[in-house]
Formats: structure tokens, C-alpha cells, sequence
């Protein structure tokens, strides 16, 4: 009956009761909004790099060698000169590394140069490796893997043929068109900027920038692996071998390690021990002859977290106001109803409701807007969710997954329904204490 | 409406074996005072002069009894220190041998809810409500211990003596004519079966035959009740089966306007 007439008590005054749903709703929909962008983001961020000891790249900035090197968001100012990336590999204290050459892109998604010790060490998540769906890592020089979402979004498999482009925009007018990348391998998704790569060899990388369009490929084939002293002796040896490359498969004996570039972006380097990396850190940072700059994942990523932590608390203090604003509407249209419903309260307080049972339907017709208002706002924010989704991971990285709703969200609606419950506690009370007889006799 | 068809078949079914729904009444009926007043006085201010000075009035168990007087002369008063929406300045109420007037607001609310049924001069429906709520939300705050299928049956019978037709149960109070909302009120103030009827002057927007035509109504509907009648037209008087002026039973001889912003209960 109480259900009843609550509602009944809404439709009579539907036009402020269906604006204060709205400003609540709103007001939800923003607050869980950015509540799910900051879980979500946080998540990214812990995911993103396991197991890296240390990033290692040109003097820039610590953000700036984390955000393109783990993210794919812009790229180092400078290169590192091979010589420096073979004598970090050959420092004692370091098990192995990860060369990385940015700065193309296929069809948007950004291309990384790199060799197969990346899909051999590089970890995400707790300690979880790359998997490969579908293939094998790089089994030739043009040849290429892609992450889970770009063979979703492209609908590539292993076996077909791309272009890679120069530059990082979405259209590029320099297209690699002379050296197509043959797909030996699709990633598993693993929800990190993984996903949205096209990794390629660093040797068929070099061969697509070089200026007269050749390339090393089979040279490499059975090279030693320490082949940092030889590093220019191949340049031109077997310029006329691109079409034995497209033509046939050389996995088992490709060997990428051979190649030499003249230099790499970026450089993940995995320690013996661990606790050295403050040590390594501090004696790459200070070498004077060789300018480079060293950065640990995790403290990168706790700055970065740092930045973005008060940004997401600003607009989360924001969003709670605007909650809060709207929560005070739902009070003054319960408060403004009251005078036109004094003598209805008085009516059922006539007929038998006792005090309680008049506060609880004051409060009933409060929760209702506010349950409506939160079922309303769940909605909207799965489909704005849904929507951004390829807009936040590709301008952003920030990869939604997983339950949108989590432990802060059924916080902030439990913590949003207990305040809709006490601001409706003024209006309720005033609607009781308000005499019985002046409104019955019409005084 | 598949209930309804239910509760006309029970009804009738009812009407068989004797049954009367419309007159059953509770035990406290058996009270030989329905209505005793000790040493009453009331002021709405504390510092103005009493509106009601009456040293004894009783009404007995069953009777009908017409309250009449002057505008202003304390008779709506009255009726709201008996329906319990003013409290006594002094001295006691005692309805159905209950102490009404040292109730709590809360108990006197459950009291009159389970046992006064009140008619007000403007009715008071809850306009938004349909007229099957309205009775409904008496029923369902009353807490009285009684089935859906009685009070759906006494509604029905309720309906048929009060000439309304069963179509209105759906409608809005406020689609309702003045005519037809003083018979909605009246079959909510019946529903709970109350063994006290308050009504306060209701048939004043009626001429002579409407009028007359709804106090038979009233009291067909209401005869195993005490009803206490409130009006300031003696012609109606006829009707009831005791007569009181509110100078009879009042000390104050003078008549009063009576101050606004009353207190309350």
C-alpha cells in the first residue's frame, strides 16, 4: 500500500519529480563515470609491466621513456646507439634485454620494432607471459606479430600480408609499401597496450626506412647471436634477396638476434638480481660518455600514478558535489511538495499512520527516485562505457575489463542511497510534525 | 476485477446463510457508554479564553446523536477532541471505555484508525488515489485483524448501500463529484466497521432532497454504529435519535470565534 501510494504521490507531480530523476541521474551516471575510468585506469597501469628491472633510453624525461615505451603513447626524443644497447648486454649484472624502435604505424596502431627476446621475457599482469594464439614468434626478418585486438579489429591471421606506415598518425602518406610484413604470430589478449601493437623485426623495421629500399634478411639466418662487432659487414650484401623472403617460411632457423640496427627507441632490460637495478640505474644515469637514461617501471609508474591519482581524486570530489547538489534538489522538491501535502499526510495520519509509517513514505518516494535514478544510471554508463571503449584504449591506452561496477561502485551507490535516506529525513519529519487538526479543517 | 466477481459470489453466498457484512461489529460495541466526557475544557492558545467547557456528557452505546449550534460555537471543536485531533486543555474523554484522552498521539492515531470512523466536512480523500485506494489505505492502516475477502466483501456491500456503482472503485478521488466524494468518505470511514461514527457536517453544499436522501443512506449504513452529527441545521435533527445544542451541554454560553493556528495533536 505505502509502494502504492508513494508512487501514485510521483505521478501526481511528475514534471519535478521526472527533473530531479534526471539531475540524479546525471549526477550518477558522472560519479560512477569516473569512478570506472579511475579503477579501470589503475588496473591498466598495474598490469601494463612485469618482471622489467629497468628502462633504459635517451635522456628525456621518466615519463616520457615509460609512456612510450610501455604505453605506446608518443616516442623518445632521441635513439640509443647500438654500441650502448650491446655493451648494457654485455654488463654482468644484466640477464637479458628488450630493444624497442618506435615510431610507425599500421592502420593506426602502432608499430614496434623489436627482436623475439620480447616475447620471450616480457611479462604483464602477476608474472604472466605472452601466449600466442595463433603461431609463432618472428620466423624472418619481414615478419611480424600482432596483438589480440588489431587481429580482432582487422580481422588478420597468420599468413596475411601488411604495410606498415611511416609516422604516427592514423593516415599516412608513407607507406613501407615495398616491404610487406608477413603475420607469423597473433598474441593472446592479455588487456595491456600488448594488444593494440604490431611488433616487427628490428631488421625488416631498418630495411623499410632504409633509403634505397633493400634489405638483410637472410644473412642473419645463421649468425651468432653476439653479433654486435659485425654490425655493418651484412649492409649490402644480399641486397637483391626480398622476394626469397615473402616467398619462403625460415622459422626454425631465423635468428634476430644477429641483426645489428644502427640504434633502438627504447631498451628493457631484465637483472640477475634485482636488487642491483638502483645500482645499474645510478651508473647508466651518471655515465658521462655515454648519455642515457635509466628508469625503474615502478617508481615511473607510481609518479605517473602520482599525477593521475590527483586528477582522478579532483574529479571524484567534483562528481561527489555534483551528487551532493542533487541529492539536495531531491530534498527541496520533497520539501516544496510538502506544502501542498500537508493535509494528505494529515488524511492518512487520520485513518491510522502512525509516525513511522509517514517518514518511511516520505522516504520510500525519495528512494524511489533514487533506485530509479541509480538502475537508470547503471545503464547509461555500461552503454557510454561500451561506446568509449575503443576511443579510451586507442587515444589513451586505458583498456576497459572486467566487471565495470566494482567494490567503489557499489560503495558509492550504497553511500549515495544512505544519503538520499537522510536528506529525505528533514522533509519527512517536518511532514509529521505538522498538526493534524489546522490541516484537516481546512485552517 | 476478477476479485470483485470472487467477493459478489462470497457475497452473495453470504447474504444466503443470513450474514450481514454491513453490520458486524467488534466486541468493544459492547460497552455501555460509547462516548463519556468528564470536566472537558479546551482553549487553542493557553492564554485565551476556553472555547468548550463541558462538565459531563455521555452518549450511550448505539445512538445516534445530533450535535447542533451556531458557527463558531464549538461544536467542530467537539468532534475533533473526540476524534482525537485536538487534545483536551483539561478533564477526560473516554470512547468505548478506553481513556482516549490520555492516549499517546500515537495510540489515539491506532485507536482511531481501528474504532472512530470520521467523515470531515471536506471530505478528505487523497485526490491522487483511485477510490478503491483510498478505502484500501483505511483498511490497510487501521492493522485491524481482517481478511481481503471480508473487507473486499464489506466494500462491495458498502458500495451497493451507498448507491455507488462499482465502476468508481477505479476512478480518481478528484474525478469524483462533491456528491459522489461524500459517499466515498463515508464508505471509508465505514469500512473498518467502527463502533464510533464522527461526522462532521457533510451535507452542507447539498439542497433539502439530496440531503434527506443521504441521511437515509447514513443511517442505513450506520445503524449499528454511535454516530455523533455534527450540524448547524436543525431541520436535520429529525433524523437522529437524540438532540443536543451545543449550549446544552457546554458551560460557556457565549459564542466564540475561535483563534486560528490551532495547536495540535
Amino acid at each position: 500500500m505505502l509502494g502504492t501510494i508513494a508512487l501514485e504521490s510521483l505521478k501526481r507531480r511528475r514534471s519535478t519529480a521526472l527533473l530531479t530523476l534526471i539531475s540524479i541521474t546525471i549526477s550518477i551516471t558522472l560519479l560512477l563515470s569516473v569512478d570506472i575510468i579511475r579503477t579501470q585506469v589503475k588496473s591498466s597501469f598495474t598490469r601494463t609491466v612485469s618482471g622489467v628491472d629497468l628502462i633504459v633510453g635517451a635522456p628525456s624525461g621518466q615519463l616520457n621513456l615509460l609512456l612510450s615505451s610501455v604505453f605506446n603513447i608518443g616516442t623518445p626524443t632521441k635513439g640509443i646507439d647500438w654500441q650502448s644497447v650491446a655493451a648494457l648486454k654485455r654488463n654482468r649484472q644484466v640477464d637479458w634485454i628488450i630493444p624497442l624502435s618506435l615510431g610507425d604505424t599500421h592502420r593506426g596502431f602502432r608499430v614496434v620494432g623489436t627482436t623475439n627476446d620480447f616475447f620471450e621475457h616480457f611479462m604483464y599482469g602477476d608474472k604472466q607471459r605472452l601466449v600466442f594464439s595463433e603461431g609463432q614468434a618472428f620466423n624472418r626478418s619481414l615478419a611480424t606479430v600482432i596483438g589480440a585486438d588489431i587481429a580482432e579489429d582487422l580481422g588478420y591471421h597468420v599468413g596475411d600480408s601488411i604495410i606498415i606506415s611511416h609516422g604516427l598518425g592514423n593516415v599516412s602518406f608513407n607507406n613501407h609499401d615495398a616491404h610487406p610484413f608477413v603475420i607469423s604470430g597473433v598474441l593472446q589478449k592479455t588487456g595491456t597496450p600488448v594488444d593494440k601493437a604490431v611488433y616487427v623485426t628490428l631488421e625488416g623495421l631498418e630495411d623499410a626506412h632504409s633509403p634505397n629500399q633493400s634489405h638483410r634478411s637472410t644473412p642473419t639466418l645463421s649468425k651468432p647471436a653476439d653479433a654486435h662487432e659485425h654490425e655493418h659487414e651484412h649492409e649490402h650484401e644480399h641486397e637483391h634477396e626480398h622476394e626469397h623472403d615473402n616467398a619462403k617460411p625460415e622459422a626454425e632457423v631465423y635468428n634476430n638476434n644477429a641483426f645489428s640496427p644502427e640504434q633502438v627507441s627504447v631498451v628493457m632490460v631484465g637483472l640477475k638480481n634485482r636488487v642491483t637495478a638502483l645500482q645499474l640505474q645510478y651508473r647508466i644515469n651518471q655515465n658521462k660518455s655515454t648519455p642515457l637514461m635509466a628508469i625503474l617501471p615502478g617508481m615511473a609508474l607510481a609518479e605517473l600514478w602520482q599525477i593521475m591519482g590527483n586528477v582522478e581524486a579532483l574529479l571524484l570530489g567534483l562528481s561527489a558535489l555534483i551528487v551532493a547538489c542533487a541529492l539536495i534538489g531531491l530534498s527541496t522538491m520533497l520539501l516544496a511538495s510538502m506544502r501542498e501535502r500537508y493535509q494528505e499526510i494529515a488524511v492518512l495520519r487520520s485513518i491510522g499512520a502512525g509516525p513511522g509509517t509517514l517518514l518511511l513514505l516520505i522516504q520510500l518516494e525519495a528512494m524511489l527516485i533514487a533506485l530509479f535514478s541509480t538502475a537508470l544510471s547503471i545503464g547509461l554508463v555500461v552503454v557510454i562505457m561500451a561506446l568509449a571503449k575503443p576511443w579510451l584504449s586507442s587515444e589513451y591506452g586505458i583498456f576497459l575489463s572486467g566487471t565495470l561496477l566494482g567494490k567503489s561502485s557499489i560503495i558509492i551507490i550504497a553511500l549515495m542511497l544512505l544519503a538520499t535516506y537522510v536528506v529525505s529525513l528533514f522533509p519527512a519529519i517536518t511532514a509529521y510534525r505538522r498538526g493534524l487538526h489546522s490541516e484537516l479543517s481546512g485552517r | 476485477m476478477g476479485w470483485q466477481r470472487v467477493y459478489i459470489v462470497y457475497y452473495k453466498l453470504g447474504n444466503l446463510v443470513g450474514a450481514d457484512v454491513l453490520h458486524q461489529k467488534d466486541s468493544k460495541s459492547n460497552s455501555a457508554l460509547a462516548i463519556s466526557v468528564d470536566a472537558l475544557t479546551f482553549s487553542y492558545t493557553p492564554d485565551s479564553q476556553p472555547v468548550l467547557n463541558i462538565p459531563q456528557w455521555k452518549v450511550s452505546d448505539n445512538q445516534h446523536v445530533f450535535l447542533s449550534g451556531p458557527s463558531g460555537s464549538g461544536k467542530s471543536t467537539l468532534l475533533n477532541l473526540l476524534s482525537g485531533t485536538l487534545t483536551p486543555t483539561s478533564g477526560s474523554i473516554s470512547l468505548l471505555g478506553e481513556s482516549f484522552s490520555s492516549l499517546s498521539p500515537r495510540q489515539r492515531d491506532k485507536f482511531r484508525a481501528q474504532h472512530i470512523g470520521v467523515v470531515f466536512q471536506q471530505f478528505n480523500l487523497i485526490p491522487y488515489l483511485s477510490v478503491e485506494q483510498n478505502i484500501h489505505a483505511a483498511v490497510y492502516f487501521a492493522q485491524k485483524q481482517t481478511t481481503n475477502a471480508v473487507t473486499s466483501q464489506r466494500l462491495l456491500a458498502l458500495l451497493e448501500a451507498l448507491r455507488l456503482p462499482q465502476s468508481i472503485l477505479k476512478q480518481k478521488a478528484d474525478a469524483l463529484s462533491i456528491g459522489q466524494q461524500q459517499r466515498v468518505a463515508i464508505a471509508r470511514a465505514l469500512i473498518n466497521s467502527p463502533e464510533l461514527l464522527i461526522v462532521d457536517e457533510p451535507t452542507s453544499a447539498l439542497d433539502t432532497a439530496a440531503r434527506d436522501s443521504f441521511m437515509a443512506l447514513l443511517k442505513n449504513v450506520a445503524k449499528d454504529s454511535t454516530m455523533v452529527f455534527v450540524s448547524h441545521d436543525m431541520g436535520m435533527a429529525s433524523h437522529f435519535d437524540t438532540t443536543y445544542r451545543i449550549d446544552d451541554i457546554s458551560a460557556l454560553n457565549t459564542t466564540q470565534e475561535q483563534a486560528s493556528g490551532a495547536s495540535s495533536c
